[in-house]
């Protein structure tokens, strides 16, 4: 850049000069350079939240303003208060669940050579690579009450069939099950990406001071992971509460709305019922529960991140 | 002393590997039921199917037959199409858009690059089911409802933000010795993002790249919403409406289009799985 | 009070959308792009496409198809998108609901229904509920993809427990005394023999279509009414006591997973050959015909049980209407007028098997019903024939539509059932939640 200033004429190197200084200047080339991430969050998130927002203000037919009428009602609806507790419900134990079991998993992992994991992570890793959808309908056809290999396996060892999908404690527990199975293989990778971070020695030196297995996890692994799982916890409860797809295949809210969670909700009030306003109100619903956690698991990082910096 | 502690410690690690290897192949029969079982209906005729004569877990008679008649089929064949074209470019423009901001914002600094680099994960509260409604007028009016390319707006509002925070993770753990050294040596941050930054973090954009390929490979709500006619769908919803006609699903096909469509995504994996670990390794970790 | 003003609102409203009097000298011209259903019997589309295109191709319209599917509600978000975008097709294809969600941005068209029905008489009256507002048809009702849900039967089951179906309702044009003997009760009382028989009644009590449609045509034949039709809410009452009272004793006899069926569920029972009877259109056992057709040659086709107020057949009709921004209102018009006409409902009907229920009631005749087999006339009395006594309904009906249209998509009939039943709450807790959830529809 210096040198293609240098061989410019002379008539128009003070405004090259004055383009290149500002270029140069730091904040400015890295305000161009977010300028596409900006700009996408304004366009396609920030203004699209603010429309839905508007929208969840009118009624049904969209020709007056109602304010905050549609959250208000939707409170003292005793359904959406079912909604409510069962996307909680849906996804803190989901979470749970994808977060024990990857951790388990990373680090079983963990203690094969790298060399030797590729096979055995990549057939772990299937759940999550095959679209949701597709492999949710797979999971439907397991459940399904005529066909259900499942229920098969079950009539052959005696055990009286499960109706899957349409008991509301088995639905419930059915929709946890796949969600966990897909999003498992996230958290081990995510987990195994940590574990590998943590220097060998601190283990070893560990191990040499006869630190038990609890011992190590307790004092080696978690502190050093404490942030991974945090944010990987965060992303996962995001995605896990918007989850749409697993339910709406396998319940579509059924029975009796037992497994309604916010997004088919929505999706049944505003799609399926013509009321879109009200749709928009239920989704926003998601906003206020999901910012709070962030709130808190974000803090948390930050304090430690600080932590670790003046440490 | 010494030596039989030692001894003990790698008779220790060796029970621990079995154990492991154990325990990790008892969980991969598990994960792997609902793909088996759909690989086994993908061998069978409706007829087999609805028979249900035997051991459901189990072909009487296995046929390809499924999996031909859907490589023959035009429009399977245009949702394979379609769902590569759109992927390969929402990956590309979502890791152009994430590389060029995460750079900034993990070395560049500018008012209110802080609260950008920890906002940009928190766009992920903002769902995909209350988003579709809005986009339904973004999309609408760039008239691209029923496009393929329409997907090019929505998509990387999903891949975007995630990727970013990786690639900011990953340029975090890069020595700053080494982008001040090559400022000194005059060059501009452009070059040093391309010469220095982008070979160093190859590991971590290919994790980010994956991931945005399998979050555009699998998108549901978005193409289910806007995408109707045949030449346009891509593959999730492809399959969908193709073949379940009402109430009539013909679950044979169904397997087999969904564990074709699961297989590009699956040879990724395969072949860039060590760098999707030691890419976020590094990226993820540093975040 | 409040209702009358709204419909007034609402008439001077769509009085004041109605454009100048279409004028069908004008003839057709230029492009015109249509979002159909998308049929499940595959050779419907062909058919629907060879009877467009020819119209096409006479009236020089350039015309451009797009099948859209009802899976996953496709249709529905489709038809979303493009209210809230204004644009995209000219005519679309609604489901039952979907006018009145969409009225705002419908072109009246009273000029074609109007001119129907002075060629073939009267409409099915669900239409005229589902489609007419303010005065004003807003669609005109459709055959493709139109159906009743009327009982599907396995000919041996009953036959077994003491019942003869094809006497019943044998495959001719005349009222069978027996007839009469297929009411609710005799339902109730050979769902036990099909329960203990190993093949039980497969009726939903699910969310979906099906499930409601059936719950909701036996309350009507119960009189039992949620809302009335002056918008009260009226499910605290005797009728509705004593439909819910017989749905708790037959919920015993039916399959455990009846509370999370969907629209296919009842096929497979059937299909499987593991199913009794369903309430459904000839698509199951069309099906059954590909894959197990033992099964199909096992099946007939029937009106649903007679109740105490009489015999009420589920109605689930679809529509094309043209959207207020389309550029080509005239075109859309006439392409309509056409696809109503006798001989091609005909066309259409007969190439999906007689799937397809014409929407007026002179047009129950089609050969197609007599010609089906196996067995033979199966499906003769799939739709109502005049001497079946019976008339097509609609769950929710006689609630004002704005009303209806969410007990319907709430499913709050058979959530009702699934709640006593299923859930073990009482009547009286049932009839609680019931009604202020029926409070909450009346925003």
């Amino acid at each position: 850049m210096s040198a293609a200033t240098a061989t410019l004429p002379t008539r128009i190197r003070p405004q090259a000069g004055r383009f290149t200084r500002i270029w140069r200047r730091r904040s400015t080339a890295a305000v161009l350079m977010c300028l596409p991430l900006i700009l996408l969050l304004l366009l396609l998130v920030v203004y699209p939240a603010a429309y839905a927002i508007y929208l969840a203000m009118l009624n049904k037919r969209m020709t007056a303003f109602v304010g905050m009428g549609n959250f208000v009602f939707l409170l003292k609806r005793a359904t959406f208060h079912l909604v409510i507790f069962q996307s909680c419900l849906f996804a803190v134990s989901a979470v749970i669940a994808k977060a024990s079991i990857g951790f388990t998993l990373a680090h079983l992992m963990h203690v094969i050579p790298p060399n030797r994991q590729r096979l055995l992570r990549g057939l772990l890793l299937i759940p999550w690579v095959v679209p949701l959808a597709l492999s949710t309908l797979g999971w439907w056809w397991l459940f399904d009450p005529s066909y259900s290999a499942f229920n098969w396996i079950l009539d052959g060892i005696g055990v009286p069939q499960v109706a899957w999908l349409g008991n509301t404690g088995w639905a419930r527990f059915s929709m946890i099950l796949v969600n966990t199975w897909y999003g498992s293989p996230f958290f081990m990778i995510m987990y195994l990406a940590a574990l590998k971070s943590v220097p060998h020695e601190l283990f070893e030196a560990a191990a040499i001071d006869g630190a038990s297995a609890w011992q190590k996890l307790r004092f080696v692994t978690l502190p050093m992971m404490r942030n991974i799982i945090s944010i990987t916890v965060l992303f996962s409860l995001i995605v896990t509460f918007a989850d749409f797809t697993i339910v709406r295949i396998l319940t579509a809210g059924g029975p009796q709305d037992t497994t309604h969670i916010f997004a088919t909700y929505a999706f049944e009030v505003g799609i399926q019922s013509g009321d879109i306003p009200l749709g928009a109100a239920v989704s926003l619903f998601m906003l206020p529960i999901l910012a709070v956690a962030s709130f808190f698991i974000l803090r948390g990082v930050m304090r430690r991140n600080r932590e670790m910096a003046a440490g | 002393m010494k030596p039989r502690r030692l001894t003990s410690l790698s008779r220790q690690r060796r029970w621990a590997l079995r154990g492991s290897y154990a325990a990790l192949a008892v969980f991969v029969v598990l994960f792997l039921v609902p793909p088996f079982h759909m690989f086994v209906t993908s061998l069978k005729t409706s007829a087999e199917i609805s028979g249900q004569a035997a051991n459901p877990w189990l072909v009487q008679h296995p046929t390809l037959r499924n999996y031909i008649e859907l490589l023959a089929n035009e429009h399977y064949r245009g949702f394979f199409l379609n769902s590569i074209k759109i992927t390969v470019v929402v990956v590309a423009v979502s890791m152009a858009i994430s590389i060029l901001a995460a750079f900034s914002l993990a070395r560049m600094r500018f008012w209110g690059s802080g609260v950008l680099a920890a906002g940009v994960f928190l766009t992920y509260l903002v769902p995909d089911s209350l988003l579709f409604i809005p986009f339904f007028q973004i999309v609408g009016k760039l008239g691209l409802i029923n496009n393929t390319w329409g997907m090019l707006i929505v998509y990387p509002t999903l891949a975007v933000p995630f990727c970013t925070w990786i690639m900011i993770g990953y340029f975090s753990s890069i020595p700053k010795e080494l982008d001040e050294a090559a400022l000194i040596d005059g060059a501009s941050w452009l070059q040093i993002l391309f010469k220095i930054f982008i070979p160093v973090a190859m590991p971590g954009i290919i994790a980010a790249a994956i991931f945005a390929f399998t979050v555009s490979w699998g998108q549901f709500i978005y193409p289910l919403a806007y995408l109707y006619s045949a030449d346009q769908m891509v593959l999730t919803v492809g399959i969908i409406s193709e073949l379940i006609r009402a109430d009539v699903f013909e679950w044979g096909k169904i397997m087999a289009g969904s564990l074709m469509a699961a297989a590009p995504p699956v040879i990724i994996y395969a072949f860039l799985m060590d760098y999707y670990v030691s890419g976020l390794t590094a990226g993820a970790t540093k975040g | 009070m409040t209702l009358t003003r709204r419909t007034a609102l609402r008439t001077a409203a769509a009085a004041a959308a109605l454009p100048l009097v279409h004028i069908r000298s004008a003839g057709a011209a230029g492009k015109l792009t249509l979002g159909l259903w998308d049929h499940w019997v595959p050779a419907g589309n062909g058919a629907m496409k060879k009877i467009i295109d020819a119209w096409a191709e006479k009236n020089k319209v350039e015309v451009g198809i797009d099948f859209i599917t009802s899976v996953g509600n496709k249709n529905l978000l489709t038809i979303a998108a493009e209210a809230q975008s204004k644009t995209g097709h000219d005519v679309e294809a609604f489901p039952a609901w979907e006018i009145l969600n969409n009225q705002q941005n419908l072109e009246p068209v009273d000029d074609v229904v109007e001119g129907l029905i002075k060629q073939y008489g009267a409409v099915n009256p669900v239409n005229e509920y589902l489609s007419k507002v303010g005065g004003h048809w807003m669609a005109v009702p459709s055959s493709s993809g139109t159906q009743y849900k009327p009982s599907c039967a396995r000919i041996s089951v009953f036959k077994n427990a003491g019942a003869d179906v094809q006497a019943w309702f044998p495959a001719r044009a005349e009222h069978s005394a027996l007839a009469d003997q297929w009411t609710w009760d005799k339902l109730l009382e050979l769902a036990p023999q099909a329960q203990k028989a190993g093949l039980p009644f497969a009726l939903g009590l699910g969310q979906t279509t099906d499930s409601v449609d059936f719950v909701g045509a036996l309350f009507r034949s119960f009189g039992a009414q949620m809302v009335n039709e002056k918008g009260e809410v009226s499910v605290k009452s005797d009728t509705v006591r004593q439909a819910l009272e017989y749905m708790a004793k037959l919920t015993k006899f039916l399959p455990p997973d009846v509370f999370s069926y969907d629209d296919a569920s009842n096929n497979r029972a059937l299909i499987s050959g593991k199913a009794g009877m369903i309430f459904n259109p000839p698509s199951a056992w069309a099906v059954a015909k590909r894959d197990n057709p033992s099964v199909a040659a096992d099946c007939w086709t029937f009106p649903t049980p007679a109740g105490p107020k009489g015999r009420f057949v589920p109605y689930l009709p679809y529509f094309w209407g043209i959207w207020s921004f389309s550029k080509n209102k005239s075109a859309a018009k006439d392409l309509l007028t056409h696809l109503a006409q006798r001989e091609q409902v005909e066309a259409l009907s007969t190439a999906v098997s007689g799937y397809d229920i014409p929407p007026f009631l002179a047009m129950a005749d089609l050969k197609v019903w007599e010609q089906v087999e196996p067995p033979l006339g199966t499906v003769f009395n799939y739709p109502i024939r005049p001497f079946h006594n019976a008339t097509p309904s609609i769950a929710a009906l006689p609630a004002p539509p704005d009303i209806a249209v969410q007990i319907y998509n709430r499913a709050t009939m058979t959530t009702m059932v699934a709640k006593m039943t299923q859930g073990g709450q009482s009547m009286e807790q049932v009839l609680a939640w019931a009604q202020d959830e029926l409070e909450g529809f009346m925003r």
